[in-house]
C-alpha cells in the first residue's frame, strides 16, 4: 500500500503520501476528503464501546442504507393513488431483489429512530451536551424530528389500510394544535383528508425535502462535533 | 570501541533511535494510558467505525431476511380498521390522547417535550459531566424516557379494537 501511495499516481491521488511519523499522518488526514470530517486525533476514551455505544455512527449507516434501498425502490413507484399499490405488489413480486430492497428499507427506518433517539439518550448521561456542544445538542433535537417526520411521510407510500389509517390518525393529532392546528393539516394533506395530493406532497417530502434537509443538518451536526473536539484539545478552531 | 561494534541507527516504527540507554525509565516503569491521552483517528477510530457499521449492517440485513415488510389491503377509505393505529413511535402520543383531554395530550405535551430538550442545555449549566454527579438533570430525564417507553408499548401492543386494554399474547394489534 505505502509503495502504490508513494508512486505517481499515488503521490497524485492522496498528495500526502508519506505516512512515517505522525505530522505526516495527520497531514495526509487533513488532505482527504472523506477523512477531513473527522478530528485528527480523539481522546482515547472515544474509542470504547461505552463511550457512545456507535450510535451515531449507526443511525449514519442506516441513514445510508436508507438512501441506497430508497433509490432502488423509486425505480418502479409512482406516488398516485392508482398505482402505488399495485407497484408495492409489483416490487414484491416480481422485481429482482424487490421484496428484499424493501425489507431492508423498511427495518433500516425503524432501527433509525431507536438508534437517533438512544444515541440522543446516551449524549445526555454522558452530559456531552454540555458548553461547548450546547447548540450541537439543539441540532441533534432537530435531526430526531427530521428522523420521525422521515419515518412518518414512508409510512403512506405503498397505500395500504395500515399506511392510510396511521397517517390519518398521525395528521388527525394536528386538530387539536390552536389557530395553527388546521392551517397544518390542510398543508400537510392537500386537503381535508387522506387523498392523492396527500401522497405526492408525502412523496416529495420524503424523497427529496428531508433527505436534502438531513444531509444538510448531519453535515452541520458532525462539522461541529469535529471543531469541538478540536477545540478541547486545544487547536486554534 | 570499534567501529563495527557501534549499533548503526535504525528506522523503529517511523522514528530514529539514536540510542539505547541500560536500566529502567525515569518516570517509572511503563507509561499507564490515561482515557484522556490522544490517540490518531485514522485507523483507531476508524476502525471501530468500520466494525460498528459492519455489525449494523449485519443486522438489517438479516431482520430483512427473515421479516418481511407488512402489506395489507389496498387503502380504503370507507373501511376504518379497529383499531386504528398510528405508527410505533407515535404510539405513546396516542396512549396520551387516550388518557387526557386532547389539548393536553396533542399540544401541551408534545410541545412541552420540544421545548424542554432544545433548553435543556441552557438550563443545566453546571459544567459536571459524569451521570453520578447530576441527579437531578438524570432523575428527570430518566422519569420521562421511561415514561415514555412505557406509554409507546402500552399503546403499541396492549390496546386493542376501541382502545381497549389487550393482552398482547391473547390479541396481538401491534403494526410495525
Amino acid at each position: 500500500m505505502d509503495r502504490i501511495r508513494s508512486s505517481t499516481i499515488g503521490r497524485s491521488l492522496f498528495r500526502s503520501p508519506d505516512r512515517a511519523t505522525e505530522r505526516d499522518r495527520a497531514a495526509g488526514h487533513w488532505a482527504n476528503f472523506f477523512l477531513h470530517i473527522y478530528p485528527v486525533k480523539v481522546r482515547r476514551e472515544e474509542l470504547t464501546f461505552r463511550y457512545s455505544a456507535f450510535l451515531g455512527v449507526a443511525s449514519l449507516v442506516l441513514f445510508g442504507s436508507l438512501v441506497v434501498s430508497g433509490i432502488y425502490l423509486m425505480f418502479f413507484y409512482v406516488p398516485s393513488p392508482a398505482s402505488a399499490y399495485g407497484d408495492i405488489n409489483t416490487i414484491q413480486n416480481d422485481v429482482a431483489f424487490g421484496q428484499y430492497i424493501r425489507n431492508v428499507h423498511r427495518w433500516s427506518a425503524h432501527l433509525m429512530v431507536l438508534t437517533v433517539a438512544a444515541h440522543m439518550a446516551r449524549v445526555f448521561y454522558r452530559g456531552a451536551y454540555k458548553s461547548p456542544r450546547e447548540f450541537n445538542w439543539v441540532i441533534g433535537v432537530v435531526l430526531l424530528a427530521l428522523t420521525l417526520l422521515m419515518s412518518f411521510t414512508g409510512y403512506l407510500l405503498p397505500w395500504d389500510q395500515l399506511a392510510f389509517w396511521a397517517v390519518t390518525v398521525g395528521t388527525s393529532m394536528a386538530d387539536f394544535v390552536p389557530f395553527v392546528g388546521d392551517a397544518t393539516r390542510t398543508v400537510l394533506l392537500g386537503g381535508g383528508d387522506v387523498g392523492s395530493a396527500t401522497l405526492l406532497r408525502f412523496y416529495v417530502l420524503h424523497v427529496a425535502v428531508l433527505p436534502t434537509a438531513i444531509t444538510l443538518v448531519v453535515t452541520i451536526h458532525l462539522w461541529r462535533w469535529r471543531k469541538d473536539s478540536m477545540l478541547e484539545q486545544g487547536g486554534d478552531q | 570501541m570499534s567501529r563495527r561494534e557501534r549499533p548503526s541507527p535504525q528506522i523503529v516504527d517511523g522514528k530514529r533511535v539514536l540510542g539505547i540507554v541500560p536500566g529502567t525509565p525515569a518516570v517509572g516503569d511503563r507509561k499507564v494510558p490515561a482515557s484522556d491521552d490522544l490517540v490518531m483517528t485514522s485507523p483507531h477510530l476508524l476502525v471501530r467505525h468500520a466494525v460498528a457499521a459492519i455489525f449494523v449492517l449485519l443486522i438489517v440485513l438479516a431482520l430483512a431476511l427473515f421479516f418481511d415488510a407488512p402489506l395489507k389491503d389496498i387503502a380504503d377509505p370507507t373501511n376504518t380498521p379497529n383499531p386504528e393505529k398510528a405508527p410505533w413511535y407515535f404510539a405513546a402520543l396516542q396512549e396520551l390522547l387516550a388518557l387526557f383531554h386532547p389539548q393536553v395530550a396533542g399540544v401541551l405535551v408534545p410541545t412541552a417535550i420540544l421545548i424542554g430538550l432544545v433548553a435543556l442545555p441552557y438550563i443545566d449549566r453546571s459544567p459536571r459531566m459524569g451521570s453520578g454527579t447530576r441527579k437531578v438533570a438524570v432523575t428527570t430525564f430518566t422519569v420521562f424516557l421511561v415514561l415514555w417507553i412505557i406509554l409507546t408499548i402500552i399503546g403499541f401492543a396492549f390496546r386493542g379494537p376501541n382502545w381497549d386494554w389487550v393482552w398482547p399474547w391473547e390479541e396481538w394489534h401491534g403494526e410495525l
